[in-house]
């Protein structure tokens, strides 16, 4: 099965740009922006209808950034101060830890536009992965990693059943900085084992397709332990990592193919991304190919909206023609 | 300038109500007009009456352009007035750092806007043809500096990798597509030639104008330095500086703030001919006085040292984020404090942390007027 999706948040268009700003300045009110979102919801929804992408999301347009519906929500958490996010131009506010964290309510269900997406379609939802949100936190609470990150990943465990309820289909947990930073040799081990636990709390007792996406790094760096990771897909961006290596693994998981890149407006030729995703998916899979989707390496929000639509077509069409090669 | 802790500032000011909708063509109001002429009188401003007159005409080039002079005048007497030693315009000519100069320069066409965080975006240029030189996009404002103040200048100057890492790079990986395979690698053979060709067709030209016009003193920001942290990305950033430099009679210095100091200090020993690093410090620190454990937001200072930097800084004492007006005993102290952690206190000029910009005027002159008593203080327990 080859499939395509979007690998996290879209841009805003720049009619909803403009509301924002607007709205910042106090020049519309709260309601004119929440309706300008609604629109914008629904054009985000359509486009990946209309580009022929296999799961949809509803775009997470109010997401500020990957962790914010987490800052915001959950107990012991506030917001803290703007950091910049990994090797970018843009920022994010810090979780700071400061009371052991709790789950009162659905957060990402309270951030998603639920009435907006369509109808017997398989929804996606996008959540960051334990490992990237206790990285990018300021802890002052926990006294060891560990617990931290079992404490997030019970609450990502809460959060993915809640969504299996709601209707969505697939779940990402985006794990950036688990590729960008280097590993060293001896912490490795210790790191990829406890990313491994972590996640098994986080997938324990779900009955849901759920895939690790990996971005701005070298998804090199986790292998081969990340191929034993209790998850249906791993997402590697192509842009960080050598695929002539990659090619020498051998997979049984799914994988998600970070091939059209997000933060260049260079739309890339079809023809080419084809040939070398071919390439990758016959050299990974020894007798029976595994699910397969072709994605943008990251947010395409790092685009203008015009360019990430033209982004999304470039991931349809090269899924096409593989499904045509592979058929 | 012989004086012990020489006082700068790093580059922008806020661009006042007149200036911004003035140059944009739109009619002013009474208000706005009396806000220029309140300025105008505490800054001594001669001929206000002119302003005032030109003010209040209908939108064109000339009247744009008399706005820039009048609003460079303004921020170069409201240094002078403050008692800067080393000034510039307040980047009064200036759109903002990074448009200003694309807008200028062939080769790029903007996109439109990307988020930088929340519900802030900025407008992003990607690079469609080998970038070339169009016209000149500093000289006019540094002549106009030049012919209006006596104080020494220093000139702000966007920075090469900073402008290459905010741009998307369309026209060099393009290129590099036909020639090499891996992705990771192609973009990094892409940024270099693009950095490099940027360097020798627009920057270098720019600069040699400069110094040809007198230009003493140019100040290369580079906000993005440490954005990317791997050891071939600093070394890209260290050829970039030393590339745009090479040559010329002239002093340079390097500006970078909120940004990765342990990634820094390790790189900065290997800048050529960068007679001064400006960093930001007082966003870090706390506001009580004394020196010591107490200044724990300068301990970095440290790190630059120990790598083996030789040159000046642009010691960060007044953070450009609150409101909080530094008072001249604090910006005293966090003087002392750095003092004695380097080997010569001659090394050290007092500044901002970054541009003004965000302050109102009201809190940028008397943040900058602390900031020359608390120099004066810190020299007359010095000397």
């Amino acid at each position: 099965m080859i499939g395509c999706y979007v690998t996290g948040l879209l841009p805003r268009s720049t009619e909803l740009i403009e509301k924002t700003r607007a709205y910042e300045r106090g020049r519309i009110s709260k309601k004119e922006l929440d309706e300008s979102f609604l629109e914008g919801t629904e054009i985000a929804v359509k486009a990946q209808l209309s580009t022929g992408l296999n799961y949809i999301t509803d775009g997470m347009l109010r997401w500020q950034d990957l962790l914010r519906p987490f800052t915001e929500s959950l107990k012991g958490v506030t917001v803290g101060s703007l950091t910049r996010w990994f090797n970018n131009n843009t920022f994010y506010k810090q979780p700071i830890i400061t009371d052991d964290i709790e789950r009162e309510k659905d957060v990402v269900g309270n951030v998603t536009y639920l009435d907006k997406l369509p109808k017997g379609l398989s929804w996606k939802a996008i959540l960051p992965a334990p490992y990237t949100f206790v990285s990018l936190s300021g802890n002052h609470y926990y006294k060891d990693t560990a617990g931290f990150m079992f404490k997030f990943a019970e609450i990502i465990n809460e959060e993915i059943k809640s969504l299996t309820e709601a209707g969505f289909s697939y779940i990402q947990l985006s794990d950036p900085a688990l590729v960008h930073e280097p590993l060293t040799s001896k912490s490795k081990e210790d790191v990829l084992s406890l990313v491994k636990d972590a996640l098994e709390v986080a997938v324990k007792g779900t009955s849901i397709k759920i895939c690790l996406q990996t971005f701005f790094g070298d998804f090199l760096k986790i292998l081969p332990e990340a191929l034993d990771f209790p998850v249906d897909h791993l997402g590697i961006d192509l842009y960080g990592t050598n695929f002539e290596k990659l090619r020498e693994y051998s997979f049984e998981k799914g994988v998600a193919l970070g091939l059209v890149d997000s933060r260049n407006s260079l739309v890339e030729e079809p023809d080419e991304l084809t040939e070398i995703a071919k390439e990758i998916i016959e050299s990974i899979y020894c007798s029976n190919i595994g699910e397969v989707f072709i994605c943008p390496n990251c947010d395409l929000d790092f685009l203008p909206w015009k360019r990430a639509k033209e982004k999304m077509k470039v991931v349809s069409s090269v899924t096409e023609r593989l499904r045509e090669e592979f058929s | 300038m012989n004086k012990l802790f020489p006082t700068q500032e790093v580059g922008s000011l806020a661009k006042p109500r007149w200036r911004l909708k003035g140059y944009r063509g739109k009619l002013l109001s009474q208000k706005e007009i009396a806000e220029a002429v309140k300025w105008g009188k505490k800054l001594r401003i001669e001929d206000l009456d002119v302003l005032v007159k030109l003010l209040s005409e209908r939108d064109s080039l000339s009247r744009r352009r008399a706005i820039l002079e009048w609003s460079a005048k303004y921020v170069i007497r409201f240094f002078e007035s403050v008692g800067l030693g080393i000034i510039f315009d307040g980047e009064q000519w200036r759109s903002e750092m990074y448009e200003h100069v694309i807008k200028k320069t062939a080769g790029f066409r903007f996109l439109g806007y990307v988020k930088s965080f929340d519900y802030r975006y900025f407008n992003k240029a990607a690079c469609i043809d080998r970038p070339k030189y169009v016209k000149s996009f500093y000289l006019d404002e540094f002549l106009f500096v030049k012919e209006n103040t006596e104080r020494e200048i220093k000139v702000p100057f966007t920075g090469s990798y900073t402008l290459v890492d905010w741009t998307f790079n369309e026209y060099y990986e393009r290129k590099f597509s036909r020639e090499i395979r891996d992705f990771k690698r192609r973009k990094f053979e892409a940024k270099r030639e693009f950095l490099f060709d940027l360097i020798k067709e627009v920057i270098r030209p720019e600069i040699s104008k400069l110094v040809d016009s007198g230009a003493m003193w140019i100040q290369i920001d580079e906000p993005a330095a440490t954005t990317n942290t791997t050891d071939e990305e600093m070394q890209l950033f260290v050829d970039s500086f030393n590339e745009t430099v090479k040559g010329f009679n002239c002093t340079f210095s390097l500006h970078n703030c909120y940004s990765n100091y342990e990634i820094l200090a390790k790189y900065a020993c290997k800048l050529r001919n960068c007679s001064q690093l400006s960093l930001e410090f007082a966003n870090r620190d706390n506001k009580q006085i004394g020196t010591g454990n107490v200044r724990a937001g300068y301990k970095k200072i440290k790190l630059f040292e120990n790598h083996g930097f030789h040159g000046n800084y642009g010691l960060g004492v007044v953070d450009v984020h609150t409101n909080f007006v530094e008072p001249p005993e604090l910006v005293r102290d966090r003087i002392l404090h750095v003092a004695k952690m380097v080997s010569d206190p001659r090394r050290i000029y007092v500044s901002t942390d970054c541009g003004l910009r965000t302050r109102t005027w009201e809190i940028s002159f008397r943040k900058l007027k602390n900031m020359v008593l608390g120099a004066e203080l810190a020299r007359k327990v010095l000397e």
